[in-house]
């Protein structure tokens, strides 16, 4: 299980979404080879087809929403889980209205053509085609779990609830493929072109259920047969922050410093969920430490962590590392949780330095940003990596209001940091934080692709 | 999950409503462009019609093909588009009638004039259809297998095809 090589292009998601926009074109021309101009002539069968073809488009964004969310490594080399998280949560608002528009549009369009009214050719749909009633289940359940990932909604649930509900839609997609071929037009009929592209519609359905099995499912308990990860202690760091130390075979194999793992415990209250955690120093060989702020009931389980807990990982994700550096200098921004990695990038890069990878007399800074002293963790290895000068530390405590500027600020920074133009920052914290250190930047004229981002939004 | 600034917010809400409008407006563009297609001489026969004044034939959506100007009569090749409207069949809780487009003596498409509607037979006629058209138009002829639970649409439809092209032939 080899870290992820840092490619960093805008290409490469093009690439990404270039194929992906091949696959809907696809879809597109199956509709248009399959139907003849003169049967979409006049208004019922217009809006009959219009409604086919959102249903097709909408079957196949649901499909790659699934995908982005795999974790194929192609996807992970060329755009990164956070991003491709990004991708599908923006997504996800226009699929699911996409699928509503769909079976609105074809009950009007029956509707029309049958001279009958809409609400009783919904029915009539509903109740005599087949395998209505399981579609009209799984959008149901489409629509709640849209429902429940938007910012209010989300917020009253636990973490646990939002999350196997939404696995559920693995079922809702399920329920929803058997009306596609027993009712749709470009799919019925004994003729052999239909013959085929049922056939052919069916085996893109089961090639994405068999990715999500192997690289969700079998990929992540593999890599805990050869790797036997456990929790070896839980150490407290500071207020409501705590260090999981794992032991296991070849660690150093699971990823670098900057990257995150998906971490599940294999113990009563912690099966049920996999949290984005990440690495807060660099791996050894047989030794892994994470480090979790509190933010939730199951964060906060954390500290109850008895050691001897196998805990199954997947990863490594994520591109905030070392490799990513195009400047001799670097800054490190922190703030909250975003201490984990800023830390061990602190050490990678400092080692890398020491080693004759990197330049040297280029120092290192971090700016740690917390609201209070007692928020700080880790500070006593930072102080340690200052002393041995090859990094500097600078902590920025105390709430706005209080000290009456704001540390991250573009004057702030500029003052703290002289020459920040022409170093890489790598900044990590909540996303309140890394917009305004984004802002600040943006206003110093620091270009794009000197300006690394993890956010903890996951 | 804290939630970042509003307008951050605004910006993502307003671009997703894009985006669904976007693959919206995709669909219907696509529609449109394909009934666009249609053959110009699809309301022009020049072969005798049997269209019944009950017929209530669907108007076209896109203007050139069936306005008055439409009246340019092509040449009569054996490769030019014409239509037959086949006679209106009585299968006992409605009436079937179709209307054939005939490249040469090839059948190109099969258009539904009236299906029956109401409850159960309308929604099974609705059903029927497009599984009717794909075995006629595979076929190229009216002799094709009923479609399972809805054997009488699926007569009504083969007998006004075959009626259809029998005012082709002649």
């Amino acid at each position: 299980m080899e870290p992820s090589p840092a490619w960093s292009s805008p290409a490469a998601h093009l690439g990404v979404r270039s194929v992906l926009a091949v696959g809907a074109l696809a879809v597109v021309g199956l509709w248009w080879l399959d139907t003849s101009a003169g049967s979409v002539v006049g208004l019922g069968a217009t809006v009959t087809s219009v409604g086919r073809v959102a249903g097709l488009v909408g079957a196949y964004l649901v499909l790659v929403q699934i995908l982005l969310m795999t974790r194929l490594p192609w996807f992970e080399r060329a755009v990164g889980l956070s991003r491709l998280a990004a991708w599908h949560r923006g997504l996800g608002t226009s699929v699911v209205s996409l699928l509503v528009a769909h079976v609105l549009l074809i009950i009007e369009g029956y509707a029309l053509t049958e001279h009958h009214a809409s609400l009783a050719e919904g029915w009539t749909i509903l109740t005599t085609f087949p395998d209505m009633l399981k579609a009209a289940a799984g959008l149901g359940l489409f629509l709640l779990v849209a429902a429940t990932s938007g910012p209010r909604l989300r917020a009253r649930l636990s973490y646990e609830g939002w999350y196997w509900l939404h696995v559920s839609a693995y079922l809702a997609v399920a329920m929803t493929f058997f009306h596609q071929i027993s009712t749709g037009a470009d799919f019925v009929g004994s003729d052999l072109r239909h013959r085929a592209t049922r056939l052919l519609w069916t085996a893109i359905y089961l090639s994405v259920a068999a990715a999500v099995l192997w690289w969700r499912v079998a990929r992540p308990v593999r890599g805990w047969l050869y790797h036997r990860l456990v929790v070896e202690a839980v150490v407290p760091e500071a207020d409501s922050v705590v260090s999981v130390h794992l032991k296991g075979r070849n660690t150093n194999a699971l990823g670098r410093a900057g990257q995150f793992l998906s971490v599940r415990f294999l113990t009563p209250g912690h099966f049920g969920t996999a949290h984005p955690y990440s690495l807060s120093a660099p791996p050894t060989g047989s030794r892994l430490r994470l480090t979790v702020k509190a933010a939730g009931d199951h964060t906060q389980a954390l500290a109850w962590l008895h050691p001897g807990v196998p805990v199954l990982a997947d990863g490594p994700f994520g591109r905030f590392t070392v490799r990513e550096a195009t400047q001799p200098g670097i800054v490190l921004i922190a703030g909250g949780s975003g201490i984990a990695p800023i830390r061990a990038l602190a050490e990678d890069f400092s080692r890398a330095q020491a080693h004759g990878y990197r330049r040297r007399g280029h120092e290192i800074v971090v700016l740690y940003r917390a609201s209070r002293r007692e928020d700080l963790a880790l500070a006593s290895e930072l102080d340690q990596l200052h002393r041995s000068q090859r990094v500097v530390v600078r902590y920025l405590v105390g709430r706005r209001a209080e000290l009456g500027y704001d540390p991250l600020a573009a004057d702030s920074l500029h003052r703290l940091v002289p020459d920040i133009t022409g170093r890489d920052i790598f900044t990590c914290g909540p996303p309140g934080m890394v917009n305004a250190v984004e802002e600040s930047l943006a206003r110093l004229g620091v270009p794009r692709r000197q300006h690394h981002i993890e956010e903890f939004d996951l | 999950m804290k939630s970042i600034s509003t307008d951050r917010q605004r910006l993502r809400t307003r671009r997703r409503q894009l985006g669904f409008a976007g693959l919206l407006v995709g669909c219907i563009a696509l529609v449109e462009v394909k009934a666009a297609t249609a053959p110009a001489t699809h309301r022009i026969t020049l072969g005798p019609s049997t269209t019944t004044a009950t017929a209530p034939v669907q108007r076209t959506a896109t203007a050139p093909s069936t306005s008055v100007g439409g009246g340019a009569r092509p040449a009569s090749r054996a490769s030019v588009a014409r239509s037959a409207t086949g006679r209106p069949i009585d299968i006992g809780y409605g009436i079937v009638q179709v209307r054939i487009v005939l490249q040469g003596t090839r059948i190109t498409d099969v258009v539904p004039l009236q299906l029956p509607s109401g409850g159960r037979s309308g929604s099974i006629a609705s059903y029927a259809v497009p599984q009717l058209r794909s075995e006629v138009l595979a076929a190229q002829s009216p002799n094709i297998d009923t479609v399972s639970g809805a054997s009488y649409t699926s007569e009504g439809y083969a007998r006004s095809l075959q009626s259809a092209l029998d005012a082709a032939r002649s």
